[in-house]
């Protein structure tokens, strides 16, 4: 049975999550863009990315492009399955079949 | 966790927004340069068959070439270093972007061949509406009303120009209007996701 997710439920963390499932499969999104997209200071940002990688839902991979240390963040397979199931818990809470 | 139903739908509804706003956010930022870079080509080319009829043909090769020399460079650019997005090396957003508009061209290069003879006028609009489709089938794809938009309206801007706008004036229409629409629009999605 499909049940809200405690960590994804998170305002900021929801927000970062809906915004990294909408990439496509393999894609990175730069830490500086997404930042801008939801419009959150670094350090907001950077907490709750380390509470999404805790939890093995993101990966966070730091690299060098053009001699400039760039941040790039992706959503895992368990990170998408956890936000489709918070989807589906969501979608139940709507039907009227809460489950909470 | 209690969460209300009205909850729930306002939390379903921010995550649809969410992932909208972010395709159209990382899709903006390779198709502003590109619209930038055809709104000068096509407002130089214009101006240029307008004033110097004769000299058309080579104007447009010669600006076309710049276009493409121009996107294949955007293009390499994004993906060594402006890129807000890393992807796998079989999944490269910009070369997917490149070749999606080179095999157009070259497509519309068959069709024009097949539906031969044609006049300049009708070649030209045909062309800039045949990009005007892609532009309004990428907006549906990617789910961005801006692309569906302006691709309706600078399919508009042709079809008026070339049936209500008399043909001696065409060039300088589609100069002014076309073009300045690229341009606009480009610098549009630069400030707004800036």
């Amino acid at each position: 049975m499909a049940q809200l997710d405690n960590i994804i439920h998170q305002p900021v963390r929801l927000q970062i999550m809906s915004s990294l499932v909408a990439l496509d499969p393999g894609e990175q999104v730069d830490f500086v863009h997404l930042r801008k997209i939801l419009n959150l200071t670094d350090g907001n940002l950077g907490a709750h990315l380390t509470r999404l990688e805790e939890a093995g839902y993101i990966k966070i991979e730091k690299t060098f492009i053009a001699r400039k240390p760039r941040t790039f963040i992706s959503v895992t397979g368990r990170g998408r399955d956890a936000f489709d199931e918070h989807i589906v818990a969501l979608e139940k809470i709507i039907q009227g079949r809460t489950n909470q | 966790m209690d969460v209300t139903k009205q909850e729930a739908e306002a939390t379903l509804e921010q995550i649809q927004a969410l992932a909208n706003h972010t395709r159209r956010a990382i899709a903006s930022k390779y198709t502003s340069p590109l619209l930038i870079l055809w709104g000068l080509v096509f407002t130089v080319a214009y101006l240029g068959t307008h004033f110097f009829v004769a000299r058309a043909f080579h104007i447009w090769m010669v600006l076309d070439a710049i276009g493409l020399i121009g996107t294949f460079f955007i293009c390499w650019q994004q993906l060594r270093s402006a890129s807000p997005i890393k992807v796998s090396p079989a999944e490269k957003m910009g070369w997917r972007m490149f070749w999606f508009w080179t095999l157009l061209f070259v497509y519309i290069f068959i069709w024009l061949n097949i539906m031969a003879p044609v006049k300049a006028v009708q070649m030209n609009a045909f062309m800039v509406t045949a990009v005007m489709f892609a532009s309004v089938a990428k907006g549906l794809w990617l789910r961005s009303s801006f692309m569906v938009w302006f691709g309706l309206a600078v399919t508009a801007i042709t079809l008026f120009g070339l049936y209500l706008v008399p043909r001696t004036y065409y060039c300088l229409w589609m100069a002014v209007m076309a073009g300045g629409a690229f341009l606009a629009s480009g610098l549009y999605l630069r400030l707004r996701w800036r």
